[in-house]
């Protein structure tokens, strides 16, 4: 089955080159380009691809709006964010909008063709360059208690230490100590990387950040 | 007078001294004319009073001696001698003479004849009181008038006026000297006016004239002014000097500013030229290398290698020069940049965010200059503090978003801590941060004690 792609980015010589890759592979078609945000929605609305290539930073809505519009219109078509910005607040954000996937634009035409094959599969996938710990393939993390779960998906929403304490009936501290033994067990460094080595261990699903308080 | 003012005073504009100068001059001349009319008029009342009295006297001497016969009665005689010249004690003032056609002293009062001679000019006309003067100065009037008798025969009456008025005579001699002195007084007065007041005055207004603010400071106030003129001098020259001063400052700030500005292009042209551009001639001469090369993979490898260390320097330059993630909003740009920060330093850093402080719709600038405050905060605590914690706090007061960053370092004495002295003692990054602050209608309050860590408080309006 071929996977019908979208790409949008607004630089010419980046777009051409990420649309070459696409091309040269057989189980990927390229049905469209577009080279603002707006551009992008209009045609994504129109071909309903299977899987969008969206860079982030583009006059007009940015990558992130415009996932964010096909999250809420409840669309299938599964976002992969391509960007040549590493910050990991952008993953974030991408991942809230709706994205399953986060590549950087150095990616490699193999590590590409993985991510759209399994984000396509309704799969999660992050560059492994976003955050160097996860590169760690052999990495086993010890099991989350349920309350600890809670605090990192809070977290993870964006709630200050104060909000999660005052949702959870606990005082700060406590949160704070949750947080400590969480990237204890992750093998995190933060708050961040905490959330995105959760996913990717599958100690939390990218569902259950999406869900609404 | 006035012309005379108007002119010397037109074109400074300033009619308020020659108002001035008018109201001390009009009244002392005003006074002076009135005492000399008052003088002048007392002067005629003066003699006219001794001369009728003087008149009067011959005449009615001459009255009661005419007669038709011309021989000389004892009762005619005895009659004269009674007048009240001839007794001792209290008596009218004056002096009387019968003098016969031959010019004999009939009859004299007493004292007559010396004092008659002294006064004595030979062109009298006769029937008028006439006003002489004896060689002291002293004032006479005297009149002669001939006596009805066909021998003939004259009566000369004289009085002193010193005698008849008394003291009156010697104020008329005093109102010259008292006119000299109250014109002197004047003269005076507006010389010390001129000098005190009037001069300084222009001095003042022409200095203000021609000061460029910031640049010139008025000299001292020349001695012998009056009080008010030093304390507005003083209170232009403190203002002069702190106009001065703050221009100083804002140039050494704009040095401050360019000598930055330029050092930081510096460092740019120099970590460009080090790492990327090397990186990038690297590359070229692995694809070159390819052409003829029988190991293609190997070198199209290490240049995948090579590109993707370029991007990955240019990358962290561009996010050093300018985070992009700004644009995530407040909350999420200080989280990366904590992030970031705490793994480039190895140490721990907390943030806490209150409700309400990703609501607001803040400028990218506003950003910009609150994750520059925490990477100087949080540089400097590790740097010279030594801390290995750093908390950092966002939460809104009502229209302010405030930024709190404390840490656990080993602080020192913020109880002198001054803009100036910041970037003297080489703290320039928070001396602008200071300013930067100031200049987006913000506040940064930096408190600290020995032992007891940092506390950085920004506040910025929202």
């Amino acid at each position: 089955m071929t996977v019908r792609i979208l790409l949008a980015d607004d630089h010419p010589l980046t777009r051409s080159g990420i649309a070459e890759f696409v091309r040269r592979e057989e189980s990927f078609e390229l049905v469209a380009e577009a080279e603002d945000g707006a551009e992008a929605w209009e045609k994504i609305k129109e071909l309903r691809p299977d899987v969008a290539l969206l860079d982030i930073r583009m006059p007009g809505y940015d990558g992130v709006t415009v996932a964010q519009k096909v999250k809420n219109e409840g669309m299938n078509t599964a976002i992969v964010m391509l960007t040549s910005y590493d910050a990991q607040q952008y993953v974030i954000a991408s991942l809230r909008a709706g994205a399953r996937g986060f590549v950087l634009k150095t990616v490699s035409p193999k590590e590409l063709t993985t991510a759209i094959n399994t984000v396509a599969k309704g799969g999660l996938y992050l560059d492994p360059e976003v955050a160097s710990v996860m590169g760690e393939q052999d990495f086993i993390p010890e099991q989350l208690s349920v309350r600890e779960r809670e605090v990192l998906l809070l977290a993870a929403k964006g709630l200050s230490s104060k909000e999660v304490a005052k949702h959870l009936f606990i005082s700060e501290r406590t949160v704070q100590t949750h947080l400590a033994s969480i990237y204890d067990k992750l093998g995190s460094r933060n708050k961040t990387e905490a959330l995105l080595l959760a996913l990717k261990y599958g100690v939390v699903t990218l569902e259950e950040l999406l869900e609404d308080d | 007078m006035l012309s005379f003012l108007r002119k010397k005073f037109a074109g400074s504009g300033s009619h308020f001294l020659a108002f001035l100068l008018c109201a001390l001059i009009l009244p002392s001349a005003a006074v002076v004319l009135v005492a000399v009319t008052g003088m002048v008029s007392q002067e005629q009342a003066m003699e006219g009073a001794v001369s009728s009295y003087v008149q009067d006297l011959a005449e009615s001497l001459s009255y009661h001696l005419s007669s038709d016969s011309d021989v000389w009665t004892f009762s005619m005689l005895s009659d004269f001698t009674r007048f009240p010249f001839f007794s001792w004690g209290p008596s009218i003032p004056g002096w009387v003479a019968l003098i016969g056609q031959d010019g004999r002293v009939i009859i004299s009062s007493p004292g007559s004849m010396n004092k008659i001679v002294s006064i004595w000019r030979n062109d009298l006309p006769i029937g008028q009181a006439v006003r002489v003067e004896d060689r002291q100065g002293a004032q006479y009037t005297l009149a002669v008038y001939p006596v009805k008798r066909p021998s003939g025969g004259y009566v000369v009456a004289a009085v002193s006026w010193t005698q008849l008025l008394g003291g009156l005579v010697s104020i008329v001699r005093i109102w010259p000297l008292l006119i000299v002195a109250m014109a002197l007084l004047s003269f005076f007065a507006i010389r010390l006016l001129w000098s005190r007041v009037i001069a300084p005055l222009r001095n003042l207004a022409s200095e203000i004239d021609s000061m460029t603010l910031g640049k010139d400071v008025p000299e001292k106030l020349p001695e012998g002014s009056i009080q008010e003129i030093y304390s507005v001098h003083n209170a232009l020259q403190r203002y002069a000097q702190a106009a001065v001063e703050r221009d100083n400052l804002r140039n050494r700030y704009v040095r401050d500013v360019v000598q930055a500005q330029e050092q930081e292009r510096m460092d740019m042209a120099r970590e460009i030229h080090d790492g990327a551009l090397q990186d990038v001639t690297a590359l070229l001469q692995q694809i070159h290398m390819i052409a003829d090369d029988e190991n293609k993979t190997t070198r199209l490898k290490r240049s995948e290698i090579i590109a993707k260390a370029v991007v990955k320097e240019l990358r962290a330059f561009c996010d050093e020069l300018a985070p992009p993630w700004m644009d995530l909003g407040v909350n999420e740009a200080i989280t990366e940049l904590a992030e970031r920060l705490s793994q480039a330093y190895d140490i721990v850093i907390m943030t806490d965010y209150d409700e309400g402080t990703d609501d607001a719709e803040i400028e990218n600038d506003k950003i910009l200059s609150l994750l520059r405050i925490i990477q100087e905060a949080v540089s400097n605590a590790v740097r010279h503090g030594y801390a290995t914690e750093v908390n950092i706090e966002l939460r809104r007061e009502d229209d302010m978003l405030v930024l709190d960053i404390s840490d656990n370092g080993k602080g020192f004495d913020s109880s002198n801590i001054n803009h100036e002295t910041l970037r003297v003692e080489g703290h320039r990054g928070l001396a602008s941060m200071t300013e930067r602050m100031s200049l987006m209608g913000g506040t940064l309050r930096i408190t600290s004690k020995v032992g007891e860590g940092t506390e950085i408080k920004a506040s910025l309006k929202v």
